[in-house]
């Protein structure tokens, strides 16, 4: 008789469809085929997670079909089966995994477009910090570099494809151009959770890298400086005023930043 | 946040799975729903349904129903994600905690399905140890569901009830009474599904859970499937009505996971539980005051043998005018019973 944790991951494996099986030996289901019965667990698994898969990501699931989507998903699942039971976190690396298949090669728009999905879903499990005003600094001297603190859930995300325009333009409600061509063009993608859903913007280089850097905590002079060598036009006033109407700022605090800085 | 939950009890009435396309009527409407249960896993992060579990939680009880520990994993209990039980336990402060018999980590992979134990003494061991861990570590008592099977072990040297019972008595742990499991369990592995729930310490069951399942023909196979997908079917409120007999007044939860319907219902048949109850316990209360009167009357049959309609609670109502149930001994939660619960 097989030790409980040898027979756990010889199941599990089975579960998986990864050989070999268990043996019908260890198994009973009455009078029916256990084998048979082993599918049901095997089913489960398959189905269960490749449900997750497709609510984390229906604009994928829309670009390439749903029958070759959930062909795609039960083999990341055998490949790539969950290590947590926290399954908000199952999907990471699905859109890496998408560009490994040689069907999607010609297609990369379709792997960035998951990895916009994925960043919303991050973003959606995250929370929501409540908002700072201009206001509420009126009277505070905040220093020459203030640090700026962004909500948790802001993603930033380039891709050298329009990938905003597509997943905007698989939403409910708006009407799919089937002549649309999925274009080569870089962009630069903010978003964050607003209650029940996310705000998706389009940043240019210099907005993209002010708010990269306070993202990262490293302050309003170094962002102000990246986004003024981008773009010498870079407004800063105008970028701060934006910040606080996206409702992103959660704080600003007064810092002592070292020499070296 | 959690220090300004107050406690509140889970009554002995039916109560509802909360499920994310109910959240937003649960805020604006905040039906009477005599208590809530969730996922523990689906509130593990920051997202909205967290922040509306908070709001709801000010009003309802909490039953917290874990999905993910894997109590039977031979190699252990995640830590972290205990950790994370912990904190979903200090935030919402529940009134129950519960967690399955079954293992779905094994091999480094998280199967998102539970799977059966080989019930045997070194399964014991196992799972009496990380109860006791999970115990120790919320500070509290846990309840553990039995579950609903497709297949068993060969190899196995008890039951599923009897494995349960020597649980109980070796970690003190309360019971999650599945009776929908229990039924298609017994089906499927064909047993006797009245028996298991009668080798049940009694005193241990904390809850109960309702649910209706599939029935698939493979072959010459009939299996059910416990898809949580549809109505309590009313061989499960026979059997239902069995353990409230048994068990007198439970919490009771109607689980409904897969194509959800509107919220009004999961209300309706949190009710039905609810009067099916109350059926249940009137006739006890008329059995005993004829016994203790010294009428005997002939027993009649529990009012679902004969029942053949789709809506099981008004039948127990007419089996109880016709006449009272004759069960089992009484058991002692009947005097506590408050049929306006």
């Amino acid at each position: 008789m097989l030790p409980l944790e040898h027979l756990q991951t010889t199941m599990a494996r089975s579960v998986l469809a990864i050989e070999p099986m268990v043996s019908a030996k260890m198994l009973t289901a009455g009078k029916a085929d256990p084998l048979a019965r082993l599918r049901i667990y095997q089913n489960n698994t398959r189905s269960s997670l490749t449900a997750v898969l497709m609510a984390d990501f229906p604009v994928t699931v829309r670009l390439v079909d749903e029958r070759f989507f959930r062909y795609v998903a039960s083999e990341f699942i055998r490949r790539h089966p969950p290590v947590e039971s926290r399954l908000s976190r199952y999907g990471a690396g699905f859109p890496r995994f998408l560009k490994t298949i040689d069907t999607l090669s010609d297609i990369p728009i379709v792997a960035e477009t998951a990895r916009l999905e994925w960043a919303i879903a991050e973003a959606l499990d995250t929370a929501s910090l409540p908002p700072r005003s201009l206001v509420d600094y009126d009277k505070i001297d905040l220093g020459p570099s203030p640090d700026i603190l962004l909500q948790p859930s802001l993603r930033l995300i380039v891709s050298h494809w329009s990938i905003l325009s597509v997943w905007t333009a698989h939403q409910q409600g708006t009407a799919v151009d089937q002549h649309c061509t999925w274009t080569r063009r870089p962009e630069r993608v903010a978003l964050w959770r607003a209650g029940n859903s996310v705000r998706l913007v389009l940043l240019d280089r210099a907005d993209f890298a002010f708010r990269h850097s306070l993202k990262h905590g490293l302050g309003l002079e170094h962002g102000a400086s990246r986004a003024h060598a981008l773009d010498p036009n870079f407004d800063l006033v105008s970028a701060l005023v934006r910040l606080f109407a996206d409702e992103l700022v959660t704080n600003v605090r007064i810092t002592v930043h070292s020499l070296s800085n | 946040m959690s220090s300004a939950f107050q406690p509140l009890a889970i009554p002995a009435s039916a109560g509802i799975g909360l499920r994310s396309p109910h959240i937003s009527e649960m805020l604006t409407r905040r039906p009477s729903a005599g208590w809530l249960e969730v996922h523990a896993e689906n509130y593990m992060g920051d997202g909205a349904g967290v922040e509306a579990l908070e709001r709801l939680r000010e009003t309802y009880p909490l039953s917290l129903h874990g999905v993910g520990l894997s109590l039977g994993s031979a190699g252990g209990l995640d830590r972290d994600h205990l950790e994370r039980l912990r904190s979903v336990c200090e935030r919402f402060r529940p009134d129950l905690v519960s967690e399955h018999l079954a293992w779905s980590v094994a091999d480094g992979a998280y199967l998102n399905d539970l799977l059966p134990l080989r019930y045997d003494e070194e399964a014991l061991s196992i799972v009496a140890r990380n109860v006791e861990t999970v115990q120790d570590k919320l500070k509290r008592r846990v309840l553990i569901e039995n579950l609903s099977a497709y297949l068993a072990f060969a190899d196995s040297s008890m039951n599923e009830a009897e494995f349960l019972a020597e649980l109980v008595a070796r970690t003190g742990c309360g019971l999650l009474l599945d009776v929908n499991n229990v039924h298609v369990s017994a089906h499927n592995l064909q047993y006797d599904a009245k028996a298991f729930i009668d080798v049940l310490p009694a005193d241990a069951v904390g809850e109960i859970h309702l649910a209706g399942h599939a029935t698939n023909q493979v072959g010459a196979d009939t299996v059910l499937i416990d898809d949580h997908g549809s109505r309590v079917p009313p061989v499960v409120w026979a059997l239902y009505e069995h353990a409230i007999a048994r068990l007198g007044p439970r919490p009771t939860l109607i689980e409904w996971d897969t194509d959800v319907p509107v919220l009004d219902v999961l209300l309706g048949e949190a009710m039905w539980a609810d009067m099916l109850t109350a059926s249940i316990m009137f006739s006890r209360k008329q059995a005993a005051r004829q016994a203790a009167a010294a009428k005997p009357r002939p027993e009649s049959p529990t009012p679902f043998e004969n029942v053949k309609t789709g809506m099981p609670v008004l039948a127990a109502f007419a089996a109880a005018k016709a006449g009272p149930v004759m069960s089992a001994a009484l058991t002692p939660m009947e005097g506590r019973y408050d049929v306006a619960a």
